[in-house]
């Protein structure tokens, strides 16, 4: 979507600024999924579609009613089913909308190396710029979820833009509007998981006691919140248990980077200082020749 | 080509040491030495040039600090592609380097008493047994053979990272950087010693030829199997 009319960027890729600091106050907007209640109908995977314009991507069989196996660079929207087999309730059929998950800490924005192409908004909304991005395919390496998609008819990335286009005048995204059962709400974060936990309350009194609220710290949570009646195994879901950004990325950021600028200085500086203190090497018996024809 | 004079050399009858120079090396044409064979020569910077090709484009990616690097070549997106193309193009070249250098880069028994510290002193005690290469410049043949191969097929799993898992695209950006970082410090290593450090070396990678006081300095068995001289 690129940089937004009155959205300020908290944090933008290749930045060598650090988070911008804003004294403007925005609440963080998140992303509400109950995926008790979710029924599968793909309303949000067509809302989603129709709103971002994208083309109609090609459907497969795998053997459920899932539309296709995974995301696609022009399908950022997709409901998994999953029939999981549970010691509580035996074989049960798990449901979960799956896209980009909007991390606090993005892993995506640490391993880009293009300035500016992947920024996360002041409201915390992880957005690609397109026009910035080289397609170096790098965030896929930074991504915890496998959620960015490179597309080669553009060479660009793409993935869910929580709908900023519309979140930034006050609308919600396409696939809470299309929502029929009320499973995705859209707004504040804070008040998004309060609202969580007074539902797992529920679950639990309902006999699901692992109910959780997946909010994952790892990534210092998620702009997508979602309720989970086995909360103890969102591999069920089809969800990391504990994701982070990759050590690697931070290694790579934070402890090689200055390695590297050091070792080439220090290779520069070493050569100056070894010719000022030994010299050029010349042969003793060149004094009948001239200067560099040694 | 017979104007073409080196200041101090004899003028010999017969074809100068750059005629030779085109297909002949380890020969001594007059005052000068063919070190390098043209073909040597077209291989050396035929690498080179991709080299840096690849490392001036592949800079800017790996910081924004080097981003001004990237408006050599027109933007950070042609860097992109250039970056892998040319880094393909460096390892194709390295290996065709590699046939052809490899037999004279074994490491033999001279190379084992060759101490890093005490050459680079340029006390001027040299070992009487270096031949054609040093243990140095054999171990930055080497160095550069294994380094290449790292950057390529680390680089590749960077090119495509879908077809492989995270662990090894984690693993190939780590590689990939520690790889750039030893090849920069060695190849500023490489340009000093083959340029200001030692005057003579340059030109065997240009004209192909040194004088007889460099080859007995820097390299003094290969000058006498070269020359015959005994001295």
């Amino acid at each position: 979507m690129g940089a937004i009319q009155g959205l300020e960027i908290r944090r933008s890729s290749a930045s060598l600024r650090g988070s911008s600091t804003t004294l403007r106050k925005a609440p963080t907007v998140a992303k509400y999924i109950d995926t008790s209640i979710c029924i599968g109908c793909k309303a949000c995977e067509v809302a989603c579609q129709e709103w971002n314009d994208l083309p109609v991507a090609k459907t497969e069989q795998v053997g459920t009613y899932q539309t296709m196996p995974t995301m696609q660079a022009n399908y950022w929207n997709l409901i998994q089913f999953r029939e999981v087999q549970t010691p509580q309730s035996g074989l049960e059929w798990l449901l979960r909308k799956d896209q980009c998950m909007h991390c606090d800490d993005p892993g995506c924005l640490a391993a880009c190396p293009a300035p500016g192409a992947i920024v996360q908004y002041v409201n915390g909304i992880v957005d690609v710029d397109p026009e910035k991005c080289i397609g170096c395919k790098l965030c896929e390496t930074g991504c915890p979820f496998d959620v960015p998609r490179y597309s080669a008819a553009n060479d660009k990335m793409a993935k869910c833009t929580l709908c900023v286009d519309r979140v930034h005048v006050g609308l919600e995204p396409a696939c809470i509007k299309a929502c029929p059962t009320g499973c995705l709400q859209f707004g504040d974060k804070t008040a998004l998981v309060e609202m969580a936990n007074h539902r797992i309350a529920q679950l639990k009194e309902n006999g699901f006691a692992q109910a959780m609220l997946y909010d994952p710290p790892g990534v210092g949570g998620t702009g997508v919140i979602t309720v989970l009646k086995h909360g103890d195994h969102p591999e069920w879901y089809g969800l990391p248990k504990d994701p982070s950004v990759p050590t690697t990325v931070g290694i790579w950021k934070r402890v090689l980077h200055p390695i590297g600028f050091i070792a080439m200085a220090a290779a520069v500086f070493g050569a100056i200082g070894h010719f000022m203190a030994f010299g050029p090497k010349k042969p003793k018996d060149t004094a009948r020749e001239s200067g560099d024809e040694v | 080509m017979s104007e073409l004079r080196i200041p101090g050399a004899t003028p010999v009858a017969g074809p100068t040491a750059m005629q030779v120079a085109r297909d002949r090396e380890d020969v001594v044409i007059g005052d000068e030495l063919v070190r390098h064979k043209l073909s040597s020569r077209v291989i050396h910077w035929t690498v080179a040039v991709f080299f840096f090709v690849a490392l001036l484009s592949g800079m800017p990616i790996w910081s924004p600090v080097f981003g001004w690097m990237a408006f050599l070549f027109g933007g950070l997106s042609v860097c992109r592609w250039l970056h892998p193309w040319s880094g393909v193009a460096f390892a194709v070249a390295s290996l065709v380097m590699f046939v052809l250098w490899v037999g004279q880069m074994r490491f033999d028994a001279t190379d084992r008493k060759f101490n890093v510290m005490e050459y680079l002193r340029f006390s001027g005690k040299e070992d009487p047994e270096v031949g054609k290469y040093n243990a140095g410049q054999k171990f930055f043949f080497w160095m550069a053979l294994f380094t290449m191969l790292a950057l390529l097929l680390t680089g590749i799993v960077l090119w495509w990272p879908s077809y492989f898992s995270q662990t090894l695209r984690s693993i190939s950006i780590l590689l990939h950087d520690l790889c750039y970082i030893g090849f920069f410090a060695a190849i500023v290593g490489h340009i000093y010693l083959g340029t200001a450090a030692e005057p003579g070396t340059f030109r065997s990678m240009t004209r192909g030829t040194v004088t007889r006081p460099w080859a007995r300095l820097h390299h003094p068995r290969w000058y006498r199997d070269v020359t015959g001289d005994r001295r």
